[in-house]
């Protein structure tokens, strides 16, 4: 399908009614989720939606106007509201931030699938999570059993008043498992994989990766043990994370301050400010030597891997945090420039009715060397934690307390009994560079966060941090159930 | 769309379908917001659409399509992919039969016209007052002014047949100064009642009295809680009324209802048609939704149900259902926490040593069963010595049960509308003695 037409209008409309700069992004949406439930399945539903988001850039203030609308005159309109609404707040400015692009492209590109997930008959997956999900039932102590897929397509048609065109088709993927054990007074949950489930760029290719069935069984015998296991202990332990905490720390304490409109205040009365402020770029020592950050947005597999991003930027590979010094920023045309850079292509807008904004896409720890067994070989005590339960960090982004589904006690070297209600706090800076191994490739995944949440109206946010296990020194374990 | 057109698309649609039962729900909303940072707007944005969802039912078999393509053709497809994945779907012997509804009247207030007809200009205006009150003090601010419209229309082959239409608007200002920042917002169906100005000010002078905070312990404190803060912290309790919690274990109540589980001067009711938050007064299966006392005096008395939970329980339908078949189970989504009978400062004159919080920040769970959350204060939080208020202090993080807070609590006595993006409630501020916090920061 082409929207030319369309966009040549809107693009025409807004212009004509003074727009310095405009474009316009189509978006044909299917979203498809299947989630089996305690044996029936309690969601089967087909969404399509299809739009239009139109910005208008008018004496250096932006405005954004999105509709379903495609008429003539729904586009007419559209175009026209947007102009309308960037001269508002052109009216009332004190400077000027907004810019046009500099670069134009014309483009196509579709993520790589193995398998459209479309091919695969709906009573095949149907089955697959009612079998994976009867497998979690282990005991009548599992009091809730969830075994979900996603599945998304994203067809998008970008233009511009400086000639881009771009088209891409975006196909992501997830599934997951999770048993809620009741008893002894307690709840615990466990969930794979890791604690969301497999989400990634790709096909049915990527489902199969998540082998459901294979692990249900575990997984829910573990969230029965949790319930009689000891207590985790609270005091300054060396601790090891599996690898989509690692992720899921890189996302809180990385991915969210290295956000450049963060940095500048545009999320201030919500998401927060950063520590990270420009004055500390080449100069702070975020982390330890061995931790590398780097945005990658062609990675394959890369849940926010795209051709290009949502103001027609091609993707790019750059550095955030290298040798653990802090080297770079998440950026839009508009925050790159107040700082004298170019975007590195990470705006996203959840979808066509929703504006772009700066997100983090795939932000990668990069691997260590050492095997993942390896990294408990000079722990004389310590705690191995897996799977994120709770996750806080201040409007700073400095003083964070995550909580993980279960643990292990490490006693000189070995992994010992296992342990519930694992809790670790800290500050930022000092907790990566308390980072002294990363394990291998080998154990390396493109953990995708498909739910992050950014921006007013909120927006849900797909990305990724791809890690592997890594190890902490003298880490504050225990607050969240010490009070 | 008005409401006559959702309804005669959703019975166009419904005549599409040869399903054994089939419910058509329409959605319409037209929402604008202006953003602001560092006095001046930089995100500026609206949209539009409308949405037709079909739940199809086959035997006892379910399937769902959801567009926003509204011609005949893709409405018949529609149709067409819900009956089709419904046939495919395994049978939930549980599966009730869809409800016939019933006569349920939108409360006075819950739609303005002039909040659904708010122009760009009038939003910026109401974003200058602000600017220039942050200009006089050397201040930046941060924030949104908010109007939007909203309609929902559902009719289903039992003869459910239900319409609403709300309007609402928001301001949300965090005021920063040198060393410190202050925060204050403010909600209504009617535009015409915000005062974005007094809201500015309001926030400039708790970034002001915070100035040149002081760190202070972290331990067991006195604390007094302002309606934005205790919100937040009350809304990670909301799902512990739903009737699917309560069942399966995870809630607080799961032990049963009549028995004493908080302080006894705390009621907390569910109420769609409150005056500071007028609501729809059905639920998105189109069953008229029940005004419920929850907690009476620290007793728990009512759970929230939908149609299948309502069924599976033997229980009556309260009309809390999210749109059906759905993994989240009925909602309790417009609750109201009794008041107490003192002012605030009263509170505050009360208390030897303590600390006044405006506002928490990235709540999380910690531990389901006791309710217990973590979180970090932020935009304004003042130390009490001696019944007054003294200065700012830094930063803390807390861990603290819910439940345990709400044993040992004294209510102000006027209630306040306050929201984040996934709740909006009406709640008192609170006094609550030894909340637990566990560590401190350096702003």
């Amino acid at each position: 399908m082409s929207f030319e037409g369309p966009a040549a209008r809107a693009l025409d409309t807004a212009v004509s009614r003074g727009a310095d700069y405009a474009d316009i992004r189509f978006e044909n949406v299917r979203s498809e989720r299947i989630e089996a439930r305690n044996g029936v399945v309690a969601t089967l539903s087909d969404t399509s939606s299809r739009g239009y988001g139109v910005r208008a850039l008018v004496d250096g203030a932006w405005g954004f106007a999105a509709s379903s609308d495609l008429s003539d005159a729904g586009i007419d309109r559209a175009a026209s509201r947007a102009v309308a609404i960037a001269r508002a707040g052109a009216a009332i400015a004190r400077n000027r931030m907004g810019h046009a692009p500099a670069k134009t492209y014309t483009d196509r590109f579709a993520t790589p699938v193995k398998r459209d997930p479309h091919d695969v008959p709906l009573g095949e997956r149907v089955r697959l999570l009612l079998d994976a999900e009867k497998a979690l039932h282990v005991s009548p102590k599992v009091s809730v059993g969830r075994a979900w897929m996603d599945l998304w397509t994203t067809d998008k048609y970008f233009y511009s008043t400086i000639g881009s065109k771009i088209e891409q088709r975006l196909s992501q993927t997830g599934s997951g498992i999770e048993a809620m054990a009741v008893g002894e007074g307690d709840v615990q949950t466990r969930t794979f994989p890791g604690d969301i489930g497999l989400y990634k760029a790709g096909g049915w290719e990527i489902i199969e990766q998540a082998q459901l069935a294979a692990n249900a069984q575990r997984i829910g015998e573990e969230a029965v043990a949790l319930l009689s296991a000891p207590q985790c202990p609270s005091g300054t332990f060396d601790i090891i994370l599996g690898g989509s905490q690692v992720s899921l720390q890189i996302h809180e304490s990385c991915g969210h301050p290295a956000e450049l409109d963060r940095v500048m205040g545009w999320e201030a009365n919500f998401s927060g400010v950063s520590f990270l402020e420009i004055e500390q770029l080449g100069r702070l020592k975020y982390g330890s030597d061995i931790v590398t950050i780097v945005i990658d947005n062609t990675l394959p597999e890369g849940l926010a891997t795209v051709g290009y991003d949502d103001e027609g930027t091609k993707s790019t590979v750059s550095d955030i945090i290298r040798n653990g010094m802090l080297v770079g920023y998440e950026m839009s045309n508009d925050t790159a420039r107040a700082i004298g850079r170019e975007s590195n292509a990470c705006v996203r807008a959840q979808s066509w009715e929703f504006v772009p904004m700066i997100r983090m896409c795939n932000l990668n720890l990069l691997p260590g060397d050492v095997p993942f067994e390896n990294l408990f070989d000079d722990v004389k005590d310590g705690i191995y934690m897996e799977s994120n339960r709770s996750w806080s960090i201040d409007d700073h982004r400095l003083n964070f307390q995550f909580g993980c589904e279960m643990a292990w006690e490490i006693k000189n070297g070995k992994r010992g009994r296992m342990l519930k209600n694992p809790t670790y706090s800290g500050m930022t800076p000092q907790f990566w560079n308390s980072c002294d191994a990363i394990a291998d490739q080998d154990s390396w995944v493109a953990w995708g966060t498909p739910n992050c949440g950014k921006g007013e109206p909120i927006q849900t946010g797909r990305t990724a941090q791809c890690a592997s296990p890594a190890r902490f020194r003298n880490v504050l374990v225990g607050a969240g159930y010490r009070g | 769309m008005d409401s006559a057109e959702r309804e005669t698309l959703a019975r166009k649609v419904l005549a599409f379908s040869d399903a054994d039962q089939t419910e058509v729900l329409v959605w319409s909303a037209n929402s604008a917001l202006t953003r602001f940072t560092h006095n001046m707007v930089h995100q500026n944005v609206a949209d539009a659409d409308v949405s037709v969802r079909v739940r199809a039912i086959v035997g006892k078999r379910t399937g769902v399509a959801i567009t926003n393509v509204l011609d005949d053709a893709a409405l018949k497809d529609l149709a067409s992919r819900a009956i089709e994945m419904a046939r495919l779907a395994p049978e939930d012997p549980e599966l009730p039969d869809l409800s016939a509804g019933g006569e349920a009247a939108a409360p006075e207030g819950a739609y303005v016209e002039q909040t659904a007809a708010a122009a760009p200009e009038a939003r910026a205006q109401m974003c200058d007052a602000i600017f220039k009150t942050a200009e006089a003090h050397d201040y930046w601010c941060a924030g949104y002014v908010t109007t939007s419209s909203h309609g929902v229309t559902i009719v289903n082959s039992s003869g459910a047949r239900a319409s609403f239409d709300g309007t609402d608007s928001g301001v949300n200002v965090k005021m920063t100064a040198d060393d410190s920042t202050g925060f204050a917002e403010g909600y209504d169906a009617d535009v015409t009642r915000l005062d974005a100005h007094a809201i500015g000010a309001r926030s400039a002078e708790k970034a002001k009295a915070s100035a040149r905070p002081r760190s202070v312990d972290p331990g067991e404190w006195t604390v007094i809680l302002e309606p934005a803060a205790f919100g937040e912290l009350f809304a990670y309790l909301a799902g512990h009324f739903s009737a699917q919690n309560f069942d399966e274990g995870s809630s607080f109540l799961s032990d049963g209802l009549d028995k004493l589980y908080l302080g006894e001067n705390v009621t907390i009711s569910d109420d769609y048609a409150h005056p500071l938050n007028p609501g729809m007064p059905f639920d998105y299966e189109g069953y008229p939704t029940k005004r419920l006392t929850l907690v009476e005096g620290g007793v728990a008395k009512n759970v929230v149900t939908d149609n299948y939970w309502a069924h599976k329980l033997n229980r009556e339908n309260t009309g809390h259902g999210l749109p059906a078949p759905n993994a989240y189970g009925p909602q309790a989504s417009h609750l109201v926490v009794a008041p107490g009978s003192k002012p605030l400062a009263q509170l505050i004159a009360e208390t030897p040593r303590g600390l006044l919080i405006t506002r928490f920040w990235y709540i999380r769970p910690v531990d389901q069963k006791k309710a217990v959350v973590t979180g970090m204060t932020r935009d304004g939080t003042f130390l009490i010595e001696n019944g007054e208020i003294t200065g700012g202090v830094r930063n803390m993080r807390f861990n603290q049960s819910i439940i345990e807070a709400l044993k040992r609590c004294e209510f102000a006595n006027a209630l306040h509308r306050t929201g984040g993006y996934s709740y909006s409630l009406i709640v008192p501020a609170v006094k609550i003695d030894g909340f637990a916090f566990s560590s401190g920061t350096e702003f």
